[in-house]
């Protein structure tokens, strides 16, 4: 139908568009290149397949947001298939004669049919982000005051790239979807395979017949050209991501969750500098952090659920992956080029931000394309605290004790195991005598005096249980996990060196650990430091115990009704979900689940180096929150005012938990409503070893009767 | 500028201190040693002004642990360009004096322009060390002091006197100054840095010679009573009101 | 060798500091049993009135225009001759600012021994015994010096003032000399005085704290604690439940996530004493803790502890105070 002047126009413009775009393309390969190098070839294949069937069923969209998600796949389904549907356009275009407008038969017919109703779908799908982005305003697409944004972010760069890039479906889409309307229109036919042309078409035949042909060739145009000349554009808004995000699936990290990437890129040894760990400048991330820049769609996903953005502090995940691709835009050229990028705390997050962050995982969890903000953070950290930047009070103080003493409480080492002396056992030294488990108790629940009354249940559980098991008394020393999460490899490295020297000198079977944190570390990280031994969290011990019938529960607490808090390491980091929910069940007691549970958990604030920060956040802290959830599902007033009140628990399986929501409860006037209590405090009282409560939980009349 | 850190390693105070089997001093061997903390802050001041006005700065101390270069490796990841450990038979908590003729003929033949140390440190039973060193330098002494600017030749030093009161004193150099605190909370040094530095660093040593002596014998150590449990009061709020008054104007603190 | 006792007196901004009476009251004492004369000595320049304040036997001023302010290289200079002449079997200066340059170095320059941080003096049948208090007041140490002569550098508050001033029919005798050495080339200048910035009040300045927690119930009675506050000089502190509120400004926040305090007093008041609110108070140098709740952990920490109503202890405190 194209006249030949029309064909040479299409095909010079797809010379010179198609030409910009694949140079486009070669750039922004040449700027993931500047990243530090990354092992990410391994699995590529089975990788790749998985990444497909996950994006062609846009699976991992929908970790949140379903109402939003849905729509996206309406327009994604839509536009995948118009990949069919546009070739089918081009060839009808340069072929005299095909038309296919009107057939309603065979293959071509259901082409028409799927066509037809996808179009009307991406239609929907884009004007309702169209609505909420510029009518309904989402709250979600907006940042906390304080968090760094590159002058375009700020002056809504985001939302003219949704509009422009909005508008052109709705005019490539549409504008197809007419031209099959007029061609119904010119033949006065109707075709059932194209319900909803058709139906335009109808309105359609009141046009003079000399308007026909010049309207078919303008919708031709308007949707077959406009591709061409957009496709450049692609290159720098954040639709690029249709090509990015599969990609950075595939290429996504294998490793556990809990494994951070090491600090520095290998290096092949002789003789050159040690490279400085961690990121300060763009170059010095690792090259898959650069491919997040190109990946990310500016959902904000991430920020929804970062519990640093959540108490209104400075801190936003997806802020940090939009500057870094604002910047790359602007800095296009040069940066494929070799310049250098300004330090990223001057630009892409601030200080406050880096130092902000809990490294709860949960913004890496929910990302529909793979990203890691994470681990631009961490990375950044591990450079501010090589460089001597000034660190926050507490976190300096925190890492010098352990520096010292081997603990974060600054103790000495021969106050380690001072909880167990109250005891009416020893507990075996591994160090002298073998021991089935070798348990590693971790500083909270040794030396914080509000938890050390769950820890001793926990060894007087395993006890009754007939577990055999022993701990290293002075020679357990910080697992280093958090220290290595703010940033200090060294020291980390320096830990888990003396704590796998200790554990090597040991005989046993397995290691269990009381607080996730060490579990993490010890399960995830310390294999690279030669501690290969299967470590597994008590709660899993547990729960094997009581299906090994070797743990026997007498009591049924069915007077409690509680919810339970998956911490971050054991929960999302560690797929620690069942057990504590198996334990609780077996104790009897009533369960309700907090709408955020599981892989959607919310982190209690304590991780990554908060809980040692010197500095309390003015916000609503995580923990409030938390304790507010808890209460809302457990729902108090739902007992009516008759003397069988439950009592409501928060359950936590981790030490530090103890201590952040002890507080919380306080701090939220919420004493008496709600208790906090650890889940061997409820195994120990269904076994019947009597209330093991500690001062801090001094049994209250919760609810009055 | 030559900048001299005399420093000295104290028990880390969080231990529990042990009273040996004579009762005349701690159990050292029981205790785990620590950089002073005042000895901290003379390093960071050093390395402030050596950045702000150039020279070299030279950490030094004498080896009552035999683990002193622990010490050393951390203050040259802070930043200081030498150190230099004096050896002998000189067992943990040795005292001030002969730790300060010591730490004074090593420090004679550097010909430092500034000495910067710790004010104190908690076991300065027989006196700090800081201004004894000046008195065997024959050199100026100011104490209690939280920021030193150098300038011609001169310091600029600020004395802090109770209440926050402030003393600013112009010195002609070469002097010793007892920080207090650096004018800026001391550096941390990362792990890997001082273990980097663990590896390749040398540090001078110093043969130290026989000890000079406290010039005092302590005959009883003891712990002060009331740790562990308060000591209750009884009685209702007017009861309670006159004994904390009472306390109150005992330690002298009754404005007026 | 004379069995006097040489007592440096301090002065600052025209006031005579309360260690100077300290002092010389203990002085005195150990005077008589030495068989000796309690020498106050006083440096300054036309201070001669504040000199005169001072209840020694005998009251020695110095006056010269270098002394007029502190000067740690004058006063060096002028007790170390003070200490040649006389050569007193005790010399007394504070562990304060002002002592501490000063202590070490006459010890080395004088050749004498040397007590620090002492908070005990006594003279057993004319022999000294010092007790200090080292180990951030973890230890006390009594120790001998090995001659019979030696200096000593005492902890403010650690003996009563009243002793030491003059009254109760003591009337010393004053003498008035010029330096005994020349003051015309010290190396130290003193420039000036900086009075401390007004501004919202420091509490790890203070020598004393109001520290009150969730115990005073609400905001409407942290007036009772602003008044005793007031009546002491001081200002309120608190646990972080109370800024949390908004009850009193974060920088008053004692603790792990707040300030470290190291007052003379810390008066902690409805205070639970949970690990992180420890951290921040540990170090005081007495700690007197009000809560209804005998078991409370911050008993364990504190020195002195009762378990009345805070509510009512404050105002009957208050008025004590204020009498
Ligand atoms: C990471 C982290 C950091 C923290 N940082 C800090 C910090 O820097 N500073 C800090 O203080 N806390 C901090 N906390 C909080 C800390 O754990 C405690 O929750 C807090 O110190 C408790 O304050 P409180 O003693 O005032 O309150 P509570 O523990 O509720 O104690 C109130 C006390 O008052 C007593 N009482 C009640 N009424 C009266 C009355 N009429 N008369 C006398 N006594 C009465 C009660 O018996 C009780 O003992 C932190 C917590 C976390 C998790
Ligand atoms: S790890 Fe958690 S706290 Fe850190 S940026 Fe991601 S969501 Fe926010
Ligand atoms: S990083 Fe991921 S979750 Fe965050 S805005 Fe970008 S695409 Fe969305």
């Amino acid at each position: 139908m194209l006249t030949s002047f029309e064909k040479l126009i299409f095909i010079l413009m797809v010379a010179v568009f198609g030409g910009l775009t694949a140079w486009g393309f070669y750039q922004i390969y040449r700027i993931i290149r500047r990243g530090r190098p990354a092992a990410r070839f391994t699995h590529v294949i089975p990788q790749t397949v998985k990444a497909l069937l996950e994006v062609g069923l846009q699976k991992p969209m929908y970790k949140s947001r379903p109402i939003l998600t849905t729509f996206h796949a309406l327009i994604f389904f839509g536009f995948s298939y118009y990949i069919l549907v546009n070739v089918n356009d081009l060839l009808e275009g340069f072929l005299p004669g095909y038309s296919t407008a009107e057939v309603s038969a065979g293959i071509i017919g259901l082409l028409n049919l799927l066509g037809d109703v996808l179009s009307i779908g991406v239609l929907v799908g884009v004007a309702a982000f169209l609505v909420r982005r510029f009518i309904a305003k989402d709250k979600r697409l907006e940042y906390n005051k304080d968090v760094l944004l590159l002058p375009g972010v700020a002056q809504g760069g985001i939302k003219r790239d949704s509009l422009i890039v909005g508008l052109f479906i709705l005019c490539h889409v549409g504008s197809r979807f007419t031209g099959q309307a007029l061609r119904l229109a010119e033949m006065g036919a109707t075709n059932p395979a194209q319900p909803f042309a058709g139906a335009l078409s109808l309105l359609l035949r009141a046009l003079p017949p000399s308007a026909f042909a010049p309207a078919i060739h303008a919708s031709w145009w308007i949707a077959i050209g406009l591709i061409v000349v957009f496709l450049p554009y692609f290159i720098i808004s954040k639709h690029v991501h249709i090509m990015a995000a599969p990609l950075n699936l595939a290429l996504a990290k294998q490793a556990e969750r809990g494994r951070l990437d090491p600090a520095t890129s290998p290096t092949n040894g002789q003789g050159q500098a040690l490279p400085l760990p961690g990121a300060a400048t763009l170059a010095d991330l690792a090259w898959p952090r650069l491919m997040d820049a190109y990946a990310c769609i500016m959902c904000n996903r991430c920020q929804d659920v970062c519990p640093a953005h959540n108490s209104m502090r400075p801190l936003s995940p997806s802020a940090l992956e939009i500057n870094k691709r604002y910047w790359l835009n602007a800095n296009f050229n040069a940066f494929a080029g070799g310049a250098s990028s300004p330090p990223l705390t001057e630009w892409a997050i601030s200080p406050e931000a880096v130092w902000a962050c809990t490294t709860c995982y949960a913004c890496v969890r929910v990302c529909p394309v793979g990203n890691e903000p994470m681990a631009d953070i961490i990375d950044l950290r591990r450079r501010l605290v090589n460089d001597g930047a000034e660190l926050d009070s507490g976190v300096q103080s925190t890492l010098e004790k352990i520096g010292k003493t081997g603990n974060s409480f600054g103790q000495a080492a021969r106050n380690r195991a001072k909880w167990a002396a109250s005891l009416d056992f020893k507990i075996k030294d591994v160090r002298k005598e073998p021991a089935e488990f070798l348990w590693f108790v971790g500083d909270y629940a040794s030396f914080d005096a509000r938890v050390q009354e769950i820890t001793r249940t926990v060894a007087r559980v395993l006890k009754s249980a007939g577990v055999d098991f022993g701990i290293l008394y002075e020679a357990e020393k910080n697992s280093g996990n958090d220290v290595r999460r703010v940033g200090e490899e060294g020291l980390f490295e320096q830990l888990a060196e003396q704590n796998v020297a200790a554990m090597s000198k040991c005989t046993f079977e397995r290691v269990i650990t009381t607080d996730p944190h060490t579990l993490n570390a010890l399960k995830n990280e310390y294999p690279d430091y030669g501690g290969k031994w299967e470590t597994i969290h008590y709660t899993r011990l547990l729960a094997q115990l009581i299906d090994a019938g070797k743990l026997q529960l007498q009591h049924k607490l069915s007077h409690y009704r509680v919810t339970f808090h998956d911490p971050c390491y054991l929960g999302r980091y560690n797929n620690g979900f069942n057990p504590p929910r198996a334990l609780i069940r077996a104790a009897g007691c009533e369960f309700v689940e907090m709408p955020r549970n599981k892989e959607n958990s919310y982190c209690c604030g304590a991780g990554g180096g908060q809980i040692w920060m010197g500095s309390t956040p003015v916000g609503e802290r995580p923990a409030e929150n938390r304790i507010r959830e808890a209460l809302a599902a457990l729902d108090p007033s739902a007992d009516g005012a008759g003397g069988n009140a439950k009592r409501l628990l928060f359950v936590v399986s981790c030490p530090k938990d103890v201590v952040m929501y002890s507080d919380a409860v306080k701090t939220t006037g919420n004493e008496g409503k709600i208790e906090v209590r650890d889940i061997i405090q409820l195994i120990a009282e269904a076994m019947g070893e009597g209330r093991l409560l500690t001062s801090n939980h001094k049994p209250q009349n919760a609810i009055p009767a | 500028m030559n900048i001299v850190v005399p420093i000295k390693q104290i028990p880390n105070l969080t231990d529990e201190l042990e009273i040996n089997g004579d009762g005349t001093g701690l159990d050292h061997d029981a205790l785990q040693y620590v950089l002073n903390e005042f000895d901290e802050h003379a390093i960071e001041e050093a390395v402030l002004a050596k950045e702000a006005a150039g020279g070299t700065v030279t950490v030094i101390g004498v080896d009552t642990t035999g683990e002193l270069d622990g010490a050393l490796h951390t203050a040259l990841a802070k930043g200081a360009d030498k150190a230099a450990r004096i050896t002998g038979d000189f067992p943990r908590g040795t005292d001030s004096h002969t730790q300060a003729k010591l730490l004074a003929n090593a420090i004679r033949s550097l010909s430092p322009d500034l000495v910067l140390t710790g004010v104190q440190a908690a076991d300065d039973r027989d006196g700090q060390i800081g201004p004894m060193i000046a008195a065997h330098l024959g050199l100026p002494y100011v104490g209690v002091v939280t920021g030193v600017a150098v300038k011609d030749g001169k310091a600029i030093v600020h004395k802090e006197y109770a209440g926050g009161l402030m003393g600013e004193f112009e010195v002609s150099l070469p002097m010793v100054v007892g920080v207090q605190a650096a004018h800026q909370p001391p550096r941390y040094a990362p792990v890997s840095k001082v273990r980097q530095i663990a590896k390749t660093a040398k540090i001078d040593e110093i043969a130290g010679d026989e000890a000079a002596g406290a010039g005092s014998t302590v005959r009883r150590m003891f712990k002060p009573e009331a740790a562990g449990h308060a000591e209750m009061w009884e009685g209702g709020p007017e009861e309670v009101a006159e004994k904390i008054a009472a306390l109150i104007k005992e330690k002298g603190l009754l404005k007026g | 060798m004379s069995n006097d006792v040489l007592i440096l007196a301090e002065h600052l901004k025209g006031k005579v500091s309360d260690i100077s009476f300290e002092m010389t009251g203990k002085g005195r004492q150990l005077a008589v049993a030495f068989g000796g004369k309690a020498v106050a000595v006083m440096l300054g320049s036309g201070a001669a009135a504040l000199a005169a304040t001072l209840g020694a036997d005998s009251v020695l001023y110095v006056d010269d225009p270098a002394l007029a302010e502190f000067n740690p290289q004058a006063y060096g200079r002028v007790l170390a001759a003070l200490i040649n002449d006389r050569a007193p079997r005790l010399v007394m200066v504070g562990n304060t600012s002002m002592g501490m340059d000063l202590a070490a170095g006459l010890s080395v320059t004088a050749g004498l021994p040397l007590m620090a941080y002492v908070n005990g003096l006594a003279a057993e049948g004319g022999a000294l015994a010092a007790t200090s208090q080292i180990y951030g007041g973890k230890i006390q140490a009594e120790a001998v010096p090995d001659g019979e002569a030696c200096v000593v550098s005492c902890l403010a508050g650690a003996f009563p003032a009243d002793a030491g001033r003059v009254g109760a029919g003591l009337v010393p005798a004053l003498e008035q000399i010029a330096s005994p050495v020349p003051l015309a080339d010290l190396q130290i200048k003193f420039v000036r005085m900086i009075e401390p910035q007004s501004g919202d009040v420091d509490i790890t300045q203070q020598p004393i704290l109001v520290s009150i927690g969730r115990g005073i119930g609400g905001q409407e009675n942290i007036e009772l604690a602003q008044e005793l506050a007031e009546a002491l000089g001081t200002a309120v502190s608190a646990s972080r439940p109370v800024t949390d509120a908004g009850w009193l400004p974060k920088t008053r926040q004692v603790g792990k996530s707040g300030l470290t305090v190291k007052p003379k007093i810390y008066l902690a008041f409805g205070i639970s004493g949970a690990p992180e609110h420890l951290e921040g108070m540990r170090g005081a140098e007495t700690i007197i803790a009000v809560n209804t709740d005998p078991k409370a952990p911050i008993f364990d920490v504190a020195h002195y502890g009762a378990t009345c109503d805070m509510l009512d202890l404050l105002p009957a405190l208050t008025e004590k105070i204020k009498a």
